[in-house]
């Protein structure tokens, strides 16, 4: 089985062209759709390049309940309501990954799997993706049980055991839209409370069919030809095995920053290390949403970044000109 | 791509001297939804070399079962009838194409 976790930035392929930009926006999430509005709208002659995933992580949220102006909307619905909106402000879209980049001259040179681009400016807006725990079976059972997407596969799980691992924002929502399907829930976390807003904690952990595992590890997922049959928990009463039919983990994400290396700055993490919240260490180029190390990772703050950053570029093309 | 009945899986997997990959779907999987444009670029690209096929688990549960799917998206690659290898979750394109290349290189030379 192949075990991959996709970071949506290995390719290869034949080139085919060379188009001149003002502005590449990488990534398909909200901060490159908010920066797409805004460049567009602004009349930069830019490109998105949204890879394969249009819509990023947050199309793969559940519910989102804390972006202003919805009570609740599914993620993949609000990304699709930006990305329509994009469209008709004159974003122009194209399904490629960003394989590599580099400065020539002063223009950033972008290959992805099929084209090549120069642009005077780039805008990295590549998001992450689930880091994993390299705990034995995780890899074995990936598929089989272990899972990093609960909106996904939530469903098989219906009147069964399940656990998450994590205790953020991501890990708490995940869980509590398996509390509907799941008959037993349990939460596992390193700490002995949750980072998560604590509006979505108490409600998790209040809800009557989770169980909580404070202080704990995930050491090993067991099972058998079938798929996931347990997990071996390090907990402060020493090693516990806990009987389970789903293992979900949300243990944190790696930023998708591998073609960006030769051009910017990057933390110990592998995320882009930003200045003034969108600059980068290479005055032409942005970073904006989960790929830096900005650090509140939401889909509110992601636009935001997004949108400043579509301004910054406007603002040195002006003085440019 | 085509649709199959779940309960078709074996005899197209056996129908063909190509590859076969089973994609497992569903509609209310996100990831399912971004892996389809990636299945139909490939099915133009590689359709000489591999017969791509989709599976709504919904409308098969009991094919879902048989394969031991509880993740989806998960694409099933057959030879000769023969799961030769599984891939769980959302793939690239660009990756995705080159490990159906290679397989393609190692088992119809």
């Amino acid at each position: 089985m192949s075990f991959k976790v996709d970071t949506g930035l290995v390719s290869s392929g034949a080139i085919q062209s060379i188009d001149s930009y003002q502005l590449v926006i990488a990534g398909g999430g909200p901060a490159a759709l908010s920066a797409a509005i805004y460049a567009a709208r602004y009349g930069i002659k830019h490109v998105v390049l949204e890879s394969w995933k249009p819509g990023g992580q947050a199309a793969l949220t559940a519910e989102i309940e804390n972006y202003p102006g919805f009570s609740s909307i599914a993620g993949s619905d609000l990304t699709s309501a930006m990305k329509k909106q994009a469209t008709e402000a004159g974003a122009l879209f194209r399904m490629e990954t960003v394989e590599s980049t580099t400065e020539e001259n002063g223009k950033i040179l972008v290959k992805t799997d099929s084209s090549e681009y120069t642009a005077d400016f780039l805008i990295i807006a590549t998001g992450a993706a689930p880091a994993t725990l390299g705990v034995p079976g995780e890899e074995r059972y990936y598929g089989r049980g272990v899972s990093f997407c609960a909106t996904c596969d939530a469903p098989f799980f219906k009147n069964k055991k399940a656990i998450v691992v994590g205790g953020g924002d991501s890990a708490v929502k995940e869980a509590l839209h398996l509390t509907h399907v799941v008959s037993e829930l349990g939460l596992v976390h390193r700490r002995d409370k949750l980072r998560a807003e604590p509006y979505l904690a108490r409600k998790l952990v209040e809800h009557d069919k989770v169980t909580t595992y404070w202080n704990s590890h995930l050491a090993e997922v067991v099972g058998d030809d079938q798929g996931v049959t347990g997990v071996i928990l390090d907990t402060p009463e020493g090693r516990k095995h806990i009987d389970t039919d789903g293992v979900f983990l949300y243990v944190g994400t790696v930023p998708a920053t591998e073609p960006f290396v030769s051009l910017v700055e990057l933390d110990k993490n592998s995320a882009v290390l930003t200045r003034n919240i969108v600059g980068t260490s290479n005055p032409r180029v942005f970073a904006a949403g989960d790929v830096t190390n900005n650090g509140f990772r939401q889909v509110v703050t992601a636009v935001s970044e997004g949108a400043r950053a579509s301004a910054a570029v406007f603002e040195l093309l002006e003085k440019e000109e | 791509m085509r649709l199959i009945p779940g309960n078709t899986i074996a005899d197209e997997a056996k129908g063909t001297d190509k590859l076969t990959l089973v994609d497992f779907s569903a509609d209310w999987c996100g990831p399912c939804k971004m892996l389809h444009p990636v299945l139909d670029k490939l099915t133009s690209e590689l359709g000489s070399k591999v017969n791509f096929v989709t599976v709504d688990i919904d409308k098969d549960p009991a094919a879902a079962n048989q394969f031991g799917i509880r993740g989806v998206p998960t694409m099933i690659i057959f030879h000769g009838g023969k799961e030769i290898d599984r891939m769980v979750g959302f793939r690239d394109k660009a990756s995705l194409k080159r490990d159906l290349e290679a397989l393609a290189v190692g088992t119809l030379g």
